[in-house]
């Protein structure tokens, strides 16, 4: 595997011992969303039109929330799937998250896997430093186009392959 | 020692050769209000009120760094919030660097505000006890935050420096709590930030009425002239003199030196930062550049024969740049000196010689001296020079360097904003240049990129060859620094803002760090203006915003007026002039509701915290000050806004509106406890797009005070902003309704029947009433406050 598929997308990102471990494939990461009890999908603004056409899928799929932050639930909206997805400040969501006690979004309590796509990338991945070091109860992913040392698990940096990392989110829906 | 005598004669008897020195004489200061509980407090002193805003917002941490390498017991791992070889856990280690941060920040006002005290005794041949603080006939309330702090109302700047002198001790006892060893407690330490964020506000204040009552700068009035701003806005043909920094005295130096000597039509001033901010509030014809985060585009444009620095935002590797170039630097101030020789002793001719022998530059602590010498080396560089500056690069070397490009990627990874960098050099090369000249305005020129190009390619180069045409026609207009908010203007506004019906202040401060470019500036502060919200805004957001122009070809100085009232745009000045918008806040209390603000800390924070709507947004917030500005903003009670680059602070006050015990507030009037709304939701926020800081900062406009019409108006403008950037309704616009009168008059029904269906509350359809629901009832005497003693021993009031 080239070097730079595992360097933090923003190269001087080097938060520490703990760095994300790398995901290959798309399948794990839907075993994860079936296996988790409360599954989070956080859907953040820096999103290719292809990348929206696939994570319209999870919506439909309908066996993981969906939250959409920043001006990223205009395309929802657009996209007549307002109803279906709920929106948050991604600093204020992030914040309820480490509380264990959020009621979440429905009331039925606080999430256990954190999936995160489209976040401004170095926004994001100070919101999984928060969850690394201060939410134990929350196993945070990163399915972006970057690789994201914060997360628990990462894609590699794929924002110069696009059709390889648009085929990992293909595999993810497949498989949910 | 302190010798007090009281009534009766001091006789002394026998005594001979004794001598009696009297080292300072200290008046009793006159009565002008009852001392209040808190004059020049300690670090523990506001402890109570911090614990209370800690509570409810408490502190959110995303560590940019999971480890602390400060001492040689580590490095340490403190991944997982795992304590450190010293005992402090990542919590505390993270509250201490945001300290660490603020005491920087603080450290930069105060001492700014020191050497502003030095440097206008020195320039005026005065004492301080010789030149009175006096704002003009509008404004009593002369000092607000100094007066708030210390408990002292300065009749002169020795007066102030009374009060300096109690803030650098501060300072002091905070950075001593630093140390390994020392606090053990996140929360404490956020306690200390938030001191040294208040003890930043006092020092901002010394330093800009310093200068305003030394310099003659403008006293708060309005309808300032405007003054021009751009990149395009300096005659080329013109000897270019360029200061940077945030420290005026040297420029008004040259500003002296070139209307002394009638240089005006030879001469072109210009800055770069919050000295081109306060030497315009000297000097009407110098022109403002640009901010902070086109420092390096100036630069490397070429658009000076000298370049002046003085202290703060001034790129470190600024020689490395010049020397290139051939542009002489001088450094006027001890903190930034570049390992340039000091020449302050010698005969300005003689460093007039120096410069132009082609030396890079050289040191003079003297700012009476910077004038001759800038002005003369600029003149005569002028005469070396062709009548215009054009583009670095020629055709030919611009179309190479794109053609040399592998779209390796190194500079997209390097980039903050991660530029895609090679696409546009791509395109450039097959004749597009117009991603490379968008791409201008995002980049914010810090140089990483070119670093690690492979190439050499000299990527800022490119890029202001690709913007030339935009570069040399960015001319727009900004109003003058106009200095403090008056006491009548406060008269006028005070109950619309605290009753709701103006809906909010807008402050948009702070550095150009922007995630976008520079023209959301222009739209923030456009949109609020347009929608009867003040907009006060100081420093880089300031300038940003003035380069644009609507379809009229107005800029927001030009459309909108500059009074502290409703729809106005108001350049208050630099980044030490924040501190009148505290002062504003502050005066709302002290002339609106008679609040006594001597010595009173926590009881005017409490009351801004409940009763005054204003927010900051700091949307390129960068700098250590910038932390502890909004920490300043944040004890005070007023909320801010940051943009995404916001997170790398890696500490926020977000609210958590489902938890009930942290919106409790005692009502005085009824003596219970009331669950009120989430307003302010948050103290301290980071938004991830324009489009969502908006809408966000007109929710953080929202107090538990506001009247019914004032909060019909404020949720009018909260939907409204949501369905406009937002495209939906909010969520939570329900927890903001307490009765059927703060519902938006033209949309009463629609949103009667939502609370009904969507949130089950029970509507009385023929009266059209709220019957069950809200978190509370609407009562127009409902007198919250947060602090128990008050409740109890009631309010100061004069």
């Amino acid at each position: 595997m080239p070097k730079a598929y595992e360097q933090p997308f923003d190269a001087a990102n080097i938060p520490g011992p703990k760095m994300a471990s790398l995901l290959e494939k798309g399948k794990p990461v839907a075993n994860m969303i079936k296996r988790a009890k409360r599954p989070l999908l956080i859907v953040g603004p820096d999103i290719t039109d292809e990348m929206f056409e696939r994570i319209k899928k999870f919506v439909e799929k309908d066996n993981i929330t969906v939250v959409a932050t920043g001006s990223a639930i205009t395309r929802f909206v657009e996209a007549g799937l307002d109803g279906k997805v709920k929106y948050a400040v991604l600093h204020e969501l992030t914040n309820f998250l480490l509380d264990p006690d959020w009621p979440g979004f429905d009331g039925q309590g606080n999430y256990d896997l954190v999936v995160m796509i489209g976040t401004i990338y170095y926004h994001g991945s100070q919101m999984f430093a928060a969850f690394k070091n201060f939410a134990p109860h929350i196993r945070a992913l990163s399915i972006d186009r970057y690789y994201h040392p914060n997360a628990d698990m990462s894609f590699g940096n794929l924002w110069k392959r696009e059709e390889d990392y648009l085929k990992l989110l293909d595999e993810i829906v497949a498989e949910l | 020692m302190v010798l007090e005598l009281g009534k009766g004669a001091l006789v002394i008897d026998d005594m001979k050769n004794v001598s009696i020195k009297i080292g300072e004489v200290v008046e009793e200061e006159e009565e002008w209000a009852p001392m209040g509980p808190t004059p020049m407090p300690g670090i523990a002193t506001l402890r109570d009120w911090d614990f209370f805003l800690l509570k409810r917002y408490k502190p959110f941490y995303a560590p940019a760094c999971d480890m602390c390498c400060l001492c040689t017991m580590g490095k340490c791992d403190l991944t997982g919030n795992k304590r450190g070889a010293c005992g402090l856990d990542l919590a505390a280690q993270t509250g201490r660097i945001v300290t660490i941060a603020c005491s920087v920040g603080v450290s930069a006002h105060t001492g700014h505000a020191r050497h502003m005290l030095h440097d206008i005794e020195h320039m005026l041949g005065k004492k301080l006890d010789e030149i009175p603080v006096d704002l003009g006939p509008e404004i009593a309330e002369v000092a607000p935050l100094t007066e708030l702090i210390t408990g002292i109302k300065p009749k002169t700047l020795a007066d102030l420096e009374r009060a300096l002198r109690y803030c650098e001790e501060q300072i002091v006892q905070v950075v001593d709590a630093i140390h390994t060893g020392q606090e053990g407690s996140y929360l404490d330490y956020e306690s200390k930030a938030l001191h040294l964020g208040m003890l930043d506000s006092l020092g901002k204040e010394i330093a800009d009425i310093a200068q305003i009552c030394a310099f003659g700068l403008p006293k708060g009035e309005d309808n300032q002239p405007l003054i021009e701003v751009g990149m395009g806005v300096m005659d080329r043909s013109k000897a270019l003199v360029l200061v940077i920094g945030h420290h005026a005295p040297p420029a008004v130096n040259i500003a002296d030196y070139i209307e002394n000597n009638g240089l005006e039509d030879e001469v072109d001033l210009g800055g770069i930062c919050c000295t081109a901010n306060d030497m315009t509030r000297y000097y009407q014809k110098a022109k403002i550049v640009s901010a902070l985060s086109r420092q390096l585009k100036v630069i490397r444009a070429g658009l000076a024969d000298v370049i002046v620095i003085d202290e703060q935002c001034i790129r470190a590797d600024i020689l490395y740049h010049t020397k290139k170039l051939g542009i002489p630097v001088i450094c006027t101030n001890e903190k930034a000196m570049h390992a340039l020789p000091d020449m302050t002793a010698k005969d300005p001719k003689e460093i007039i010689k120096y410069l132009l022998d082609g030396n890079p530059g050289c040191v003079i602590l003297d700012p009476l001296k910077v004038g001759e010498v800038a002005v003369e080396v600029a003149r005569a560089r002028r005469k070396q020079r062709g009548d215009d500056i054009g583009p670095r690069l020629t055709e030919e070397e611009f179309m190479e360097y794109a053609k040399a490009c592998t779209q390796c990627g190194n500079c997209t990874i390097a980039c903050p904003q991660g530029i895609r960098i090679g696409e546009a050099m791509e395109a450039a090369e097959n004749g597009d240049r117009s991603k490379l000249e968008e791409r201008w305005d995002i980049c914010i020129a810090c140089g990483r990129c070119e670093q690690v190009c492979p190439k050499n390619i000299p990527i800022i180069d490119m890029l202001n060859y690709a913007a030339w045409n935009r570069i040399i026609n960015e001319k727009g207009k900004i109003r003058r620094g106009r200095g403090p908010v008056r006491d009548s203007e406060i008269r006028n506004v005070g109950a619309p803002i605290v009753l709701g019906t103006i809906p909010g202040i807008i402050a948009p401060i702070g550095c150009g760090n922007y995630p976008n470019g520079t023209k959301e500036v222009y739209t923030i502060i456009d949109e609020f203006a347009s929608r009867n919200y003040i907009v006060v805004t100081t420093g880089c957001m300031a300038f940003d915003a003035a380069i644009y122009k609507d379809e009229e070809g107005l800029t927001v100085y030009e459309k909108y007026h500059d009074r502290f009232d409703g729809g106005g745009v108001l350049n208050i000045g630099s980044c030490v002039s924040n501190a009148h918008i505290h002062g504003a806040a502050i005066k709302v209390a002290r002339i609106f509701a008679k609040r006594n603000i001597r010595a009173n800390y926590e009881e005017i924070a409490d009351y801004i915290l409940n009763r005054v709507g204003a927010c900051g947004v700091a949307w390129g917030a960068m700098s250590q000050k910038a932390a502890s500005i909004a920490t300043g903003f944040n004890r005070l009670g007023i909320p801010a806004v940051v943009g995404p680059h916001g997170s790398k602070y890696r500490r926020a006050f977000l609210g958590r509106p489902y938890n009930d015990e942290d919106w409790m507030v005692y009502d005085v009037r009824t003596g219970e406890r009331v669950r009120i709304e989430p307003a302010p939701q948050d103290l301290l926020v980071a938004a991830e797009t324009l489009e969502e800081a908006i809408p966000l900062m007109a929710k953080l406009c929202f107090r538990p005070n506001d009247t019914a019409q004032g909060r019909s108006i404020k949720l009018t403008h909260y939907i409204d902003l949501n369905l406009k950037y937002l495209k939906r309704m909010p969520d939570d616009w329900h927890l903001f309704v307490r009765s059927e009168a703060d519902l938006p008059l033209a949309k009463k029904e629609e949103l009667l029947k939502e609370l009904e269906d969507k949130h089950g509350w029970k509507i009385d359809w023929e009266k059209k009433k709220i019957v069950e629901g809200p978190l509370r009832g609407y009562h127009a005497g409902f007198n919250p406050t947060n602090v128990e003693r008050l409740f109890k021993e009631g309010f100061m009031t004069l």
